[in-house]
């Protein structure tokens, strides 16, 4: 079966200043369907670049990836677009949400851009997620784990098969965290692959595997 | 988009009320300049074209300050002999010669300037749309007064009526009253010129002659034969029109210009208001390019924004200059030499088109350069800014 994500050698390098950062150096590792997969590490190890990189919102300096089968090496930036749109959802730490925009509004933006009839879809979302009583609601009259579940919402309305989190549980109290890690291993039962980075052991337990970086390089799979 | 977009402006009320009041007010001031400009040079025409005639015999001085005043019924310092009629009559290319003698009589009691008007049958060749409102449309004796229409309304004087000359020494019967006209006739007292002499004491003399020719085309031959009567000097009514759409297009191109300085200041208002706005959604336009927007989509969208903006400041433009339109005109009569009686200020469909056209253009102008900057904005920001 073909790999939600493969990536070989993937590499990335920053020039800042006259010095040379290596963020991610040679990371191999491929992750199938329905996987739930922690990244993990220290601050500075390359976590959020290989999210970047992994989300099409970067490009590698060197080596290979592919996202569903599609090489992203040489796309064009308007490719790129294309690919993450159609392909992946995004969780962001700080949720991300538009502040002028409602709960429905925001979960309906990707199709804004995606051009597709979103409207059912995000109604259903919405009820999914458990915010039916929040849709005219705007982001600052929710609570943390309200706008968690609509940002994850938004990111699932274009039906990706990639969900990438970036500290979904960051800034939730843990019995929030928690049915935000449910939700997440209930979209994985479904077969959405997800990854996410997280500093937090539960969620990382939770996974069904983690890639461990280390300096920008991976360490052996636990 | 165009829900983003609004919903944008309407979360910052107050930046985006000043920023388009900003852009309404530099198209208001273009669409009046403009819509004076036209209506100015299509009254004056209008005006000049129903006096009936195509030049005019004055007295020596500033040709156009003479044609002015008699244009609009006001007295001259100088008059010409009535010599100067049957000269002008002899010459082949005239077809009508019409003398007037013209005087203005100070009410200060009543706070008004009357202003009368001797003429002779003449005067109806030139003017025969002249039309009586009430009574006859000409003299019936010497003591007889024609009242133009809003110098009946003053005096509150109808056929029939006496009115009082102090300059006569004796009452005259008002025996017409004209119909509105939209000239300065709507405000004369009109009299056969005999008695206009005898009242102001200036037998044999008139203020000038307004005189229609068999053939346009004879203009520069006759006005170069008519030039030669003594103390007289010919005024043409297309120089008359060329020198004052001149004069006012000199003022309007120095109004035009600081016009193009607010309008300027405006487009740089949207600039940075746009710019400030692109800063300040930096990390909402990350997550829109992370969550699958192009960079021309969000291009779009600042490029809506500003659209929208532009768009409200360019109808709030125009309705203020429909409103405040009376009030300009007011003020702009008082400023051009010649102001005719019509609407000076005419908002029509291409004048309302070119100033909101210009509003758009400046306000999408200034909106390209922003827009540039947010579809620049790396969707990886949505994970650093947070």
């Amino acid at each position: 079966m073909q790999p939600v994500i493969s990536a070989l050698n993937l590499s990335k390098t920053y020039r800042r200043g006259t010095e040379q950062v290596h963020a991610l150096a040679s990371v191999s590792f491929e992750i199938g369907a329905g996987e739930l997969v922690a990244v993990v590490g220290p601050s500075g190890s390359g976590k959020t670049t290989l999210l970047n990189l992994l989300g099409c919102m970067d490009v590698p300096t060197s080596g290979d990836l592919s996202i569903m089968g599609h090489p992203t090496r040489g796309l064009s930036e308007r490719a790129l677009t294309r690919l993450r749109r159609d392909q992946v959802g995004f969780v962001f730490q700080h949720f991300g949400l538009i502040p002028t925009l409602t709960v429905e509004e925001n979960i309906r933006l990707p199709g804004l851009f995606s051009g597709k009839q979103v409207k059912h879809r995000a109604a259903e979302l919405c009820t999914r997620v458990g915010l039916d009583h929040r849709r005219r609601h705007r982001p600052h009259e929710l609570s943390g784990g309200e706008m968690q579940r609509v940002a994850i919402a938004r990111a699932l309305l274009n039906e990706p098969h990639l969900l990438l989190a970036d500290e979904p549980t960051g800034n939730l109290d843990s019995v929030t965290g928690g049915s935000i890690i449910s939700l997440l291993q209930e979209l994985t039962a479904q077969g959405l692959t997800v990854v996410v980075v997280t500093h937090n052991d539960r969620l990382a337990e939770s996974a069904a595997r983690r890639l461990v970086l280390e300096d920008g390089r991976l360490a052996p799979s636990i | 988009m165009l829900l983003v977009a609004m919903r944008n402006l309407i979360c910052r009320p107050l930046r985006s009320t000043l920023t388009a009041a900003g852009l309404a007010l530099a198209v208001a001031v273009m669409a009046g300049l403009s819509a004076f400009g036209e209506g100015y040079r299509r009254s004056l025409d209008s005006e000049l074209s129903r006096m009936g005639m195509q030049m005019m015999l004055v007295p020596l001085g500033c040709p156009y300050d003479a044609a002015a005043r008699v244009l609009k019924g006001r007295s001259l310092e100088h008059s010409l002999p009535e010599a100067a009629v049957l000269e002008a009559r002899s010459d082949p290319a005239v077809a009508v010669a019409a003398p007037m003698l013209l005087a203005s009589v100070p009410r200060p009691a009543q706070g008004r300037t009357d202003l009368w008007a001797g003429i002779d049958e003449a005067a109806l060749q030139l003017k025969p749309w002249w039309d009586a409102k009430a009574g006859e449309r000409w003299f019936t004796d010497d003591d007889s007064v024609i009242l133009g229409a809003e110098a009946a309304e003053v005096e509150m004087r109808s056929p029939g009526d006496l009115l009082y000359s102090p300059e006569a020494g004796r009452s005259l019967r008002v025996v017409g009253v004209l119909a509105r006209s939209g000239t300065s006739d709507d405000s004369l007292f009109f009299v056969s010129l005999r008695t206009a002499q005898q009242m102001f004491d200036s037998p044999g003399r008139i203020t000038a002659v307004a005189i229609r020719l068999h053939d346009p085309e004879m203009l520069r031959e006759a006005s170069g034969r008519l030039q030669e009567a003594r103390g007289a000097q010919v005024v043409t009514m297309t120089e008359m029109m060329g020198a004052f759409l001149n004069l006012v297009g000199s003022v309007r191109s120095l109004l035009v210009s600081v016009a193009l300085v607010a309008v300027t200041a405006s487009g740089l208002i949207v600039f940075n208001t746009l710019l400030g706005s692109v800063l300040e959604q930096t990390r909402d336009l990350a997550v829109m390019r992370a969550v699958g927007a192009s960079r021309v989509q969000v291009f779009v969208l600042i490029g809506v924004q500003a659209g929208i903006l532009t768009g409200i400041g360019g109808c709030g433009g125009l309705l203020l200059a429909a409103l405040l339109g009376p009030l300009i005109e007011q003020i702009v009569r008082g400023m051009v030499p010649l102001a005719p009686s019509g609407t000076l200020l005419s908002l029509t469909a291409p004048v309302l088109a070119r100033g909101l056209g210009l509003g758009l253009a400046v306000g999408l102008a200034a909106g390209v350069y922003p827009a540039w900057q947010a579809s620049r904005v790396q969707p990886a920001l949505a994970m650093r800014l947070e």
